[in-house]
């Protein structure tokens, strides 16, 4: 078999397609059976595949060569996140001044703690570049990542961690934070966590989970021109 | 009848792919560096808004996408394979991080938009204080 993968594309192709597929459909067989938020079935399918890829002594490189079949929709899975935008375009007419602003504080927010934090830590400067959009959903923080010097892997790792852990905590922070306005819930959530945390604020209603898809476009957007603005 | 469907999907695969293609050339074109996904996204939200494109030319596709999200983003968490060995002494810092700065971010957006709603409202409510007044006086 390995014979294969190194002289076939098309046999690490359909390998490297089965593979994390598999994985994914155990991880959200774990989540469902269990109900854990911690078992998240993306971190579940990275873990699995990656185990299996060192246990057949097959390296990265070779993976990424067969894995093109679906990193190739990685552009359009960010295209059509301007659907739910438009379809929710009345929500965020009637409040765009509050949405907008408070996405653009977040993400400022986000960014600034990041570096202090990294400063104060004194963590290298290749691992901070790819934890300073650790909050925006996965296409466009790949995109920061890679403009700012970044290292992209580590950057999906700190955004799936931050997408886990908001969507965890999303209904302990409301309460903490004494926040009760369906906007402001729903905004945050997915400023700070993106498409994860906005599956919880979905279960909080249907105005948080519609602020929150919302969210995420415009937190991305927002981080995306501070990435242009900070020349680091 | 069962034969429209698959005819439909190609024409959907075939508008996003459009949009995504004319996304990368124009992304090649700008003077600076913009990310093609992003403009790609603003692309969509125009066609959308201006009614070139309608949500139903591409829906099943969108909602597929949209719901799998998270499976097209393994392949490239599967790099940390290579790169674990960057953070690998400094993981528990690396998870402080992340989870200390989700909680300020939360923090800061939700009372930023409290905040601004809370001003616009009183703004509104002075401004018909204001015309009711006048209204009186008149």
């Amino acid at each position: 078999m390995i014979d294969l993968i190194n002289s076939s594309p098309a046999f690490t192709a359909f390998f490297c397609f089965f593979i994390c597929a598999f994985t994914y459909e155990i991880g959200l067989w774990l989540n469902r059976k269990t109900g854990l938020i911690i078992l998240n079935p993306q971190l579940i399918a990275i873990g699995l595949t990656i185990l299996i890829l060192i246990l057949l002594n097959i390296n990265y490189t070779v993976f990424d060569g067969g894995a093109n079949l679906m990193n190739v929709f990685l552009t359009p899975i960010t295209v059509v996140l301007a659907v739910p935008i438009y379809k929710q375009i009345h929500l965020l007419k009637a409040n765009a001044l509050p949405i907008i602003i408070g996405a653009g504080v977040g993400s400022i927010t986000s960014m600034v703690t990041v570096y202090l934090l990294c400063k104060a830590f004194h963590i290298n400067e290749m691992v901070y570049t790819s934890l300073l959009a650790k909050s925006v959903t996965t296409p466009i923080g790949i995109e920061v990542s890679k403009q700012l010097g970044g290292i992209p892997s580590i950057t999906i790792i700190a955004i799936i961690i931050t997408g886990i852990f908001g969507g965890m905590a999303a209904p302990w922070l409301c309460r903490f934070f004494k926040i009760k306005n369906a906007i402001a819930r729903g905004v945050a959530i997915g400023t700070c966590s993106h498409a994860m945390g906005t599956a919880s604020a979905i279960e909080m209603g249907e105005a948080e989970g519609a602020m929150s898809g919302l969210a995420i476009g415009i937190a991305g957007l927002i981080t995306i021109i501070l990435a242009l603005l900070i020349p680091w | 009848m069962t034969l429209t469907k698959p005819f439909n999907l190609i024409r959907e695969l075939t508008i996003l792919f459009g949009i995504c293609l004319a996304a990368k050339l124009i992304a090649n074109i700008m003077p600076f560096t913009m990310p093609a996904n992003i403009l790609g996204m603003v692309l969509l939200f125009v066609l959308l808004c201006t009614k070139v494109i309608k949500t139903e030319h591409i829906n099943a596709t969108s909602d597929f996408l949209l719901h799998n999200m998270a499976f097209f983003f393994i392949a490239s968490g599967i790099s940390l394979m290579d790169s674990f060995v960057l953070i690998k002494d400094t993981v528990l810092i690396f998870l402080f991080i992340c989870l200390f700065s989700t909680v300020v971010t939360f923090a800061a957006t939700a009372y930023t938009v409290t905040l601004v709603t809370h001003i616009q409202k009183c703004l509104l409510a002075k401004k018909a204080i204001k015309t009711l007044k006048e209204a009186h006086h008149d």
